[in-house]
């Protein structure tokens, strides 16, 4: 199952609504949905964060196989950034030394079981997977 | 759908979902909040990183003044998340029972 959607934080409505589409058919439990949408938003909003004036849409791939939720984002306008590497956040700092953001690949890679990053001729693809039981 | 008020107790009432698209929103009403205050988190079904941003942003400017935010009945998905971000130690918490 596969949509693409603005490059706008207002899609997150609408990527929710697709998501729990798909989760109602494949009957995936709320613990699950829960992991899947926020890694997806966190994604999501990456993409859309590191090139807002991009005018391409962002697209969406959701599959179950057996007991696994294999999930991939695709954005087909934008620079390279590997995910995959980003330093660990030191979560144990006092509230003096935290500052917002900073957050989101730090705990999509918490909840998600593998990720992946790609980036070929501007185009960069993340794919993660959920093990469903 | 994200809303946020204030309950009969005096209380933050937040619901739905409070993600990238809705952080504006939630960080206009907090701005307006002073001194310690209770959030229900009841109805709370999903915060993001978006969201802890504003609540951490909102917890900093209370504590500088000498007060705080704590959350009550936060859902068990959510409290991980907490947890993930070390934020459990900046906030007072309570899981909701069940």
């Amino acid at each position: 199952m596969e949509q693409a959607f603005q490059r706008t934080f207002d899609s997150l409505e609408e990527i929710f609504a697709f998501t729990q589409s798909f989760f109602d058919h494949e009957s995936v439990g709320a613990e699950h949905r829960h992991d899947a949408n926020f890694a997806i938003e966190e994604l999501f909003t990456n993409m859309v964060k590191y090139n807002r004036s991009g005018r391409s849409e962002i697209r969406l791939s959701l599959a179950r196989v057996d007991d696994k939720l294999l999930v991939s984002l695709t954005d087909p306008e934008s620079e390279p950034f590997d995910i995959t590497k980003v330093p660990p956040v030191d979560i144990q700092r006092p509230i003096e030394e935290r500052e917002p953001g900073g957050l989101g690949i730090h705990l999509t890679r918490k909840v998600v079981d593998s990720i992946e990053y790609r980036h070929k001729d501007g185009c960069t693809t993340i794919k993660f997977s959920k093990n469903l039981r | 759908m994200f809303e946020i008020g204030i309950g009969k107790q005096g209380e933050i009432t937040v619901a739905g979902r409070l993600d990238a698209a809705q952080a504006e929103k939630a960080q206009s009403f907090l701005d307006a909040i002073d001194g310690s205050a209770v959030m229900d988190c009841a109805g709370l079904e999903y915060v993001s990183s978006a969201g802890l941003g504003v609540l951490l942003r909102t917890q900093k400017r209370l504590m500088n003044g000498g007060g705080a935010i704590k959350l009550i009945n936060v859902n068990p998905h959510i409290h991980n998340i907490f947890r993930y971000s070390g934020f459990d130690h900046i906030f007072e918490l309570e899981t909701a029972a069940g």
